[in-house]
């Protein structure tokens, strides 16, 4: 065993023994002591950091994370609770207490852009980090824990800057957008020494369970096996999985997730409403003239234009109207183009849209604060302007808004407007918790990003019941969307563990 | 510590060092810095040495530090300090520099006999234990440089003594049987004698860890005939998790002639 030890006091006390130096102030000798002692970790076990963090009142089952991820899985491990649980303070938690124990000197943190300063915010409130925004000359060899996006750490010259730095701990925040391995991020993070590894997502397996190989990958190499042996037994095709409870027991060593129901807290309900709504003759009739042109033109044969051209069908006409217009200025030949045109003639001329009326039908019965989602930025322009008709006020917000816009829209929302529309990638970083009603106008693909939405409302701090309406339109493709989503949940909760409803807890009825 | 905890610690920290108060509040404090320690915390070497070659008028800084930003109502500007804060970090080890090595005497009182004082060498030990985990003991040991016999837990013995750094008059002092660096090397025995001696199932365990992860690692890689940069990264990292180490390190001692 290797035994660290230091001469330096014995010099230090020949020189005063030869009157070379003054003996020291007894006082400050006592204090030098009474610090030492005071500080002193005197268990292996247990965590320390709590008693030092005035600010913060941990909840029971973030403390129970802290430790389990600690003692249990040796610092390397996937935060995965369900969102508005709070990984961020289980994160501080544990880099908290690795920075008290001596274990951790210096620690790298990457989240989303739009989530740096928050992190910065709550590591130096909260747990007392003197954590950095990385800007563009920060001097990284002087910052002890610095915050930076995963666009810019995989980019020169700050990749580069990165890797000469030697970090003890690494943390991911969203780390779901590591789930490709093809991925120039993906590398950069393979390259990375992990010697504490926090990965943090609500939302570990999106769409198959490769990604959660890709990720514990990342965590622990070898742990799930290497790629050939993973595939040859548990995919014989990527939703059918076999060895559920082996791989289940292997992904819990690596990964804690809590579950609303099992955090002791009271929870208010979800509940969720599907609400199926019946086209209008005539948008019918546009919607099938739009999947009849793939017989038309080769234009429209590709599987991915028309599934996007119906899902925008079943949203707005103005959404519609734009890729159908951008689409026929590829048709070269006159009569497609004029078969396009008539399409187009059609659609404009539909005078209502049966899922924007249903939507106003549910806020006006709300009588309440809503947020609408939906995937199209046309929609979202256009719902404004359609709620602005019948007196409805509302605000607009994206992810491409900067944390002040975000802030104001924010504030907008909460003092002044009754709705707020988002498109999707507004779904991130923002808290919403004054609000308890939630229409899903287009559906995603992915049950996750339906959880993240809802995620906004239902967190910590909501008092009231959430609503979730979930809009699906009879005989189109909204009706896949959702068994889809049904079955992916289904591949989550075998390896991960239940969802929260996010459809509806009647989905066998379906 | 608590905010309050360290309050107090500044306080009495400033107070030692002659600094002058210049706001003593319960949640921050002004301190005027004397010149040697506006030296030794403030970080400027130039300015001192311009001052000093040019024999300019100095001016140590005055410093502001709040230790309980909750309760601050007025609108006070300075610096944070809290437990883990770089600069309560470094008026520890300020402490620690110049709390390191002590000589004091028990105050006897006078009587018709000429008092005769034992040297002691007393030495505070810090023993760590780290792998991916970390425990530290302290061990403060006191021997009799005329005997040589041991005592353990010194330090708190001490609070039932009135000692003080000066000498007594017409006490009389005894010389050394065991010179103190003898001395020091027995102790630093005692220590490891005591680690030797200590369970360590702490390092196994944790070599065990070490050894199983190594394995997963290299079912990750089989087959693989020229192993990328990262297995070897993964390694390492490994070593770093899990390598038992233990540091000795000595916090403070000195010499102290007892009765």
């Amino acid at each position: 065993m290797i035994i660290e030890k230091s001469s330096e006091w014995a010099e230090g006390l020949i020189k005063r023994l030869e009157n070379v130096e003054p003996w020291d102030n007894w006082t400050l000798y006592n204090m030098s002591y009474e610090i030492v002692k005071n500080n002193l970790i005197t268990e292996f076990t247990g965590l320390q950091s709590p008693k030092y963090l005035t600010n913060l009142k941990p909840l029971e089952h973030q403390l129970n994370v802290a430790e389990t991820v600690i003692e249990r899985m040796n610092g390397k491990a996937i935060l995965a609770d369900e969102v508005g649980l709070g990984k961020t303070i289980e994160a501080g938690l544990i880099l908290k207490e690795y920075l008290i124990r001596g274990l951790v000197k210096k620690a790298l943190i990457l989240a989303p852009a739009s989530l740096i300063n928050q992190w910065v915010e709550e590591l130096h409130y909260k747990f007392y980090i003197p954590a950095v925004p990385y800007k563009k000359n920060t001097p990284l060899e002087h910052c002890e824990v610095v915050v930076l996006s995963m666009d810019t750490a995989k980019k020169s010259p700050h990749r580069e800057l990165i890797f000469a730095q030697d970090y003890d701990m690494i943390i991911i925040d969203e780390a779901h957008k590591l789930k490709n391995h093809k991925t120039k991020i993906y590398e950069f993070v393979q390259s990375l020494k992990k010697k504490f590894c926090l990965l943090l997502t609500a939302t570990p397996v999106q769409n198959d369970v490769f990604e959660l190989f890709n990720l514990i990958s990342l965590l622990k190499p070898g742990h799930l096996g290497n790629y050939e042996a993973f595939q040859s037994a548990f995919s014989a095709s990527k939703h059918d999985l076999e060895h559920d409870d082996y791989l289940k027991e292997l992904v819990n060593q690596v990964m804690v997730r809590n579950l609303r129901q099992d955090t002791g807290i009271e929870w208010t309900n979800r509940q969720v409403n599907i609400i199926p709504i019946q086209f209008s003759n005539e948008e019918k009739e546009v919607y099938e003239m739009i999947v009849n042109l793939k017989n038309i033109s080769p234009i429209f044969s590709g599987a991915f234009s028309m599934i996007t051209l119906q899902k925008e069908m079943c949203s707005s006409k103005e959404a519609t109207f734009l890729t159908l217009n951008k689409m026929r200025q590829n048709c070269s030949n006159p009569e497609e183009n004029a078969s396009v045109e008539n399409v187009m003639q059609r659609l404009m001329a539909l005078e209502t849209n049966s899922k924007a009326e249903k939507a106003y039908e549910i806020i006006s019965q709300a009588k309440d604060k809503v947020i609408i989602f939906t995937e199209y930025k046309a929609s979202q322009a256009y719902l404004q302007w359609y709620l602005h008709t019948k007196g409805i006020t509302s605000v607009l917000f994206n992810g491409k808004f900067n944390k002040n816009k975000r802030d104001y829209m924010k504030h907008l929302f909460k003092e002044h407007a009754q709705v707020l529309i988002a498109t999707e990638s507004g779904g991130e970083g923002i808290n919403l918790q004054f609000c308890h009603h939630v229409i899903n106008y287009d559906l995603p693909w992915n049950p996750m990003k339906l959880e993240q939405r809802i995620g906004r409302v239902h967190r910590l701090g909501q008092e009231h019941d959430v609503h979730i309406y979930n809009l699906a339109i009879d005989n189109t493709i909204e009706i896949d969307i959702l068994q889809l989503l049904y079955k992916k949940i289904d591949v989550f909760e075998k390896v991960v563990g239940d969802l929260d409803d996010i459809l509806s807890a009647f989905k066998k009825t379906i | 510590m608590y905010p309050q905890q360290v309050q107090h610690y500044l306080r009495t920290f400033f107070t030692e060092n002659n600094c002058q108060f210049v706001n003593d509040t319960d949640h921050y404090l002004t301190v005027q810095l004397t010149i040697d320690m506006d030296k030794r915390i403030m970080n400027r070497p130039y300015y001192w040495q311009y001052v000093e070659n040019v024999g300019g008028v100095p001016c140590p800084s005055q410093l502001t530090l709040i230790t309980d930003q909750t309760k601050l109502k007025e609108n006070i500007k300075g610096e944070l300090v809290h437990f883990g804060s770089p600069r309560l970090g470094q008026l520890f080890q300020v402490t620690h520099e110049m709390g390191t090595f002590i000589q004091m005497f028990e105050q006897v009182e006078e009587s018709n006999k000429r008092p005769i004082l034992t040297p002691w060498l007393v030495v505070n030990y810090k023993v760590s234990y780290y792998s991916n985990q970390t425990k530290e003991m302290l061990h403060s040991l006191g021997l009799n440089l005329m005997n040589g016999s041991i005592i353990k837990d010194f330090h708190a013995s001490l609070s039932e003594i009135n000692i003080a750094p000066e000498l007594p008059t017409n006490a009389f002092l005894l010389p050394f049987v065991i010179k103190p660096i003898r001395g020091l090397e027995r102790l630093d025995g005692v220590v490891e004698n005591f680690i030797q001696n200590d369970d360590h199932s702490w390092a196994e365990q944790a070599e065990k860890r070490w050894q199983r992860d190594i394995r997963v690692l290299e079912f990750f890689y089989e087959g693989v005939e020229e192993k990328p940069e990262s297995y070897e990264m993964e390694k390492t990292a490994l070593q770093q998790q899990y390598e038992a180490r233990i540091k000795i390190e000595i916090i403070n001692g000195g010499l102290f002639y007892l009765k």
